[in-house]
C-alpha cells in the first residue's frame, strides 16, 4: 500500500484516524478543481526536484486550460502520472503524450456523495454505494484507453464490497461535494452586476479564506454537519469511522494507494505553506 | 437553429408544436425502474413523479404522434453514473427506446453507457448530456470517437468558448446550448448531491445554512468580515436568479431566467444547432410560455433582424428590465 501526500506532509501528523507517522512514497501536485490553480511551468519544474515520484492533478478545463496543461505535460518525465478530471485532457494525453501515465481522477468518480442525507444512508441500497467504475465494461474501456488507475472519494455511505480489481486510490480526509466554474470568492473583486461569471479571471481570493457552512436547517439529526467552501469547491470532512473503513479496505488489498490532503486541496503550488 | 422543448406526456404535444417547438425531449420512468430504485435513485435526473412519461405504451404513443408531426423526439438516460446493479437494465431501456419506441436520439451522460449504446448500433442517435461536463474541443473529439453525434454544452460554457468550440468541431458533432429556464450554481456534471425532496438542491439549501468565515491571514477585522458577508449575500441573490427568480413568473406569466434570448443572434452565427428549453417537470403553461419566447426571438434571428434590435426585443419581452440589468439572469452575458 502506497501513501501519497498532496500538500504539507508535516500537517498530516495528527489527522484523526490516521497513523501518527506516515512514510510517504509519492507526491501529488496541481489542482483537481480550478483552472486558475493550474501550476506555472516554473513551479512544476521545482516540484520535479523532489525525490518522490510525482502525480500531477488536473482540473476540468476550457480550451485555454487544455493548452496550459499541455505545456505542463511537456515538462513531465516519462512515466509521470497525470490524474485527469476531463475527457478532453485524456484525449490530449493519449494523442500527444503517450509516455505519461493517465489516471482517472476522483471528479470522474460519479457516485452520489451528499452528507446532507446521511440518515437516508443508514441502510443504503447497493446502487447508492456504486458508480460506473464498478462496471466490468467500463474497466475494460479504461484499460483500452490506457488508463492505469482510478481515484475515488471515500463515500459517506461507504462502498459496495467490490471495488474494481485494478489500482485504486482513495483521498483522505476530505471529500468533495460540488464544484463550479463560478467562484464565489472570485466575486469579491468584481462590481455586483459582473460577479459570478463562469471562468472569470481572479486574484486567487480563495487563498485568503474559506467559508464554513453549518447545516443548521437540516430536516434530519445532522444539524452540525459542515460544508467547507474553498474557492469554487465545497468539501466535507470524512468521519473517523469512514477513514477507518477505508484503512480496512486498504488492509484487505482493495485500495492500494491513499492520497492524504492535510489541508483543503486548493493551494497554489509553490506558494508558502 | 431549432427550438428543443421538454415534454412529459402526449397531452402537451399539440400545444408545444403550435407554440413553435421543433424538437422534443422527455424522460421515461417505467414501473420496473421505479419498483427497483426507490428514493433518490432516479433514472434520468428527475423524480419519477410528475416529470416523466410513465409507461412504455405511453412512450410509444408519444413517439408515434411526434413523428406524425415531424418532430424529432429524444429520450433522457442522463444520470451521471449507473453502477453494475443498474447498468444492464439501463442499456436494455436504451435499446427499447430506440428500437421499439423509435425515439430519434438518446441523451446520455455516463461514458460507459454511451460506449455500450454505440456498440449496439441503435437507430437512435446519441446525444451527450450537459451532465457529462463537456467543456472543450478535445472532450468533444473524445466523445465523437465514442459515437456521439450531438453534444449539449453545459451552462457554464461562455459565448466566446461556444464560438471557438463550434468553429473547431462543426464537422464532428452538432452543438446544443441552453436557451431558457433553470440554472445550476455548480458544474452540473461535478455536483455529487441529490435534489431529493427531503433536502432540495444543495445550492438553494446553502442559502439557509449558517455561514462563518475562516480567514487565513493575521488580521480578520469586522470590516473584512462585512466584505465577505456582502459577497455571500450577492451570491445568494445570484442563486435566487438561477431558480427563475425564486420559481416565479412575470405578471403576464412569462418565466424569468436564466435566459439566453439576447445571445440568440450570436449563437446562430456560431452555428449552434439547437436551443434547449429546460423544464421537463414544469407546468404546461410554463413550457408553453417558454417555447413561445424562444421561438419568437429565434424567428427574428432567422429573418436576419439586426443584432441590436434582437437584443432590445429580447429585453422587452418581460417588460422588467431591472432583472436583465441585474446581470444575474443571463446564461451568457452579452455585449450590447
Amino acid at each position: 500500500m502506497e501513501w501519497s501526500i498532496h500538500g504539507n506532509a508535516n500537517a498530516a501528523r495528527g489527522i484523526a484516524g490516521l497513523p501518527p507517522e506516515i512514510l510517504f512514497s509519492r507526491r501529488y501536485v496541481g489542482n483537481e478543481f480550478c483552472e486558475h490553480l493550474i501550476p506555472s511551468p516554473d513551479a512544476l519544474r521545482r516540484a520535479l526536484d523532489d525525490r518522490l515520484p510525482l502525480t500531477l492533478l488536473t482540473p476540468y478545463v476550457s480550451d485555454r486550460g487544455v493548452a496550459r496543461l499541455a505545456s505542463l505535460f511537456a515538462i513531465l518525465p516519462p512515466g509521470a502520472e497525470v490524474a485527469f478530471s476531463d475527457w478532453g485532457v485524456l484525449n490530449v494525453l493519449r494523442r500527444d503524450f503517450p509516455a505519461l501515465v493517465p489516471v482517472q481522477g476522483r471528479l470522474l468518480h460519479k457516485a452520489l456523495r451528499d452528507p446532507r442525507v446521511m440518515e437516508l444512508f443508514s441502510d443504503p441500497l447497493p446502487a447508492l454505494r456504486q458508480s460506473t467504475v464498478e462496471n466490468h465494461s467500463y474497466r475494460e474501456m479504461l484499460r483500452g484507453l490506457g488508463v492505469r488507475r482510478v481515484e475515488l472519494d471515500a463515500l459517506p455511505q461507504g462502498f459496495d464490497a467490490a471495488l474494481p480489481p485494478a489500482p485504486v486510490s482513495v483521498y483522505l480526509p476530505y471529500g468533495f461535494v460540488s464544484t463550479s466554474r463560478v467562484c464565489q470568492a472570485a466575486g469579491l473583486h468584481y462590481r455586483k452586476e459582473r460577479k459570478f461569471q463562469p471562468g472569470a479571471p481572479c486574484r486567487h481570493e480563495c487563498q485568503t479564506h474559506q467559508v464554513v457552512f453549518t447545516y443548521a436547517n437540516s430536516p434530519f439529526q445532522n444539524q452540525d454537519q459542515q460544508f467547507l467552501l474553498k474557492g469554487n469547491t465545497y468539501f466535507y470532512r470524512q468521519t473517523e469511522a469512514a477513514i477507518a473503513s477505508i484503512l480496512a479496505l486498504a488492509g484487505a488489498g482493495a485500495v492500494d494507494r491513499l492520497v492524504i490532503q492535510p489541508e483543503l486541496p486548493m493551494h497554489v503550488l509553490g506558494a508558502a505553506a | 437553429m431549432k427550438v428543443l422543448a421538454p415534454i412529459r406526456s402526449l397531452d402537451e404535444l399539440e400545444m408545444l408544436h403550435t407554440a413553435g417547438a421543433q424538437e422534443l425531449y422527455c424522460g421515461l420512468a417505467p414501473r420496473e425502474w421505479v419498483d427497483e430504485n426507490p428514493g433518490p435513485l432516479w433514472l434520468h435526473r428527475r423524480s419519477p413523479k410528475g416529470s416523466s412519461v410513465e409507461s412504455w405504451a405511453d412512450m410509444r404513443e408519444l413517439a408515434d404522434a411526434a413523428r406524425l408531426r415531424g418532430l424529432p423526439l429524444f429520450a433522457t438516460l442522463n444520470a451521471p453514473s449507473y453502477g453494475p446493479t443498474q447498468a444492464p437494465q439501463v442499456l436494455r431501456f436504451a435499446q427499447r427506446l430506440s428500437e421499439e419506441c423509435g425515439v430519434d436520439a438518446l441523451i446520455i451522460a455516463d461514458v460507459n453507457l454511451l460506449a455500450q449504446a454505440a456498440s449496439l448500433r441503435l437507430n437512435a442517435r446519441l446525444h451527450v448530456s450537459s451532465v457529462a461536463a463537456t467543456l472543450n474541443t478535445e472532450a468533444i473529439r473524445f466523445l465523437a470517437g465514442l459515437g456521439a453525434s450531438r453534444v449539449i454544452l453545459p451552462r457554464s460554457v461562455t459565448l466566446a468558448e461556444i464560438e471557438h468550440i463550434t468553429g473547431q468541431t462543426k464537422d464532428l458533432v452538432e452543438i446544443e446550448v441552453f436557451a431558457l429556464n433553470d440554472g445550476c450554481a455548480f458544474e452540473e456534471g461535478f455536483c455529487s448531491t441529490t435534489h431529493h425532496h427531503s433536502v432540495g438542491a444543495f445550492c438553494t439549501s446553502l442559502s439557509g445554512m449558517k455561514a462563518d468565515f475562516a480567514w487565513s491571514g493575521k488580521y480578520f477585522s469586522s470590516r473584512r468580515e462585512r466584505w465577505l458577508r456582502a459577497n455571500l449575500e450577492d451570491y445568494r441573490a445570484w442563486v435566487w436568479y438561477l431558480t427563475g427568480n425564486g420559481c416565479s413568473a412575470t405578471a403576464k406569466g412569462l418565466p424569468y431566467g436564466p435566459c439566453a434570448l439576447c445571445a440568440l443572434h450570436d449563437l446562430a452565427r456560431f452555428g449552434v444547432a439547437s436551443l434547449k428549453v429546460v423544464g421537463r417537470e414544469s407546468s404546461p403553461f410554463r413550457k408553453l410560455a417558454s417555447v413561445r419566447m424562444v421561438r419568437h426571438i429565434a424567428d427574428q434571428v432567422h429573418a436576419r433582424t439586426a443584432r441590436p434590435v434582437i437584443i432590445g426585443n429580447a429585453r422587452a419581452l418581460r417588460q422588467e428590465p431591472e432583472h436583465c440589468d441585474a446581470g444575474y439572469m443571463c446564461y451568457y452575458q452579452t455585449a450590447p
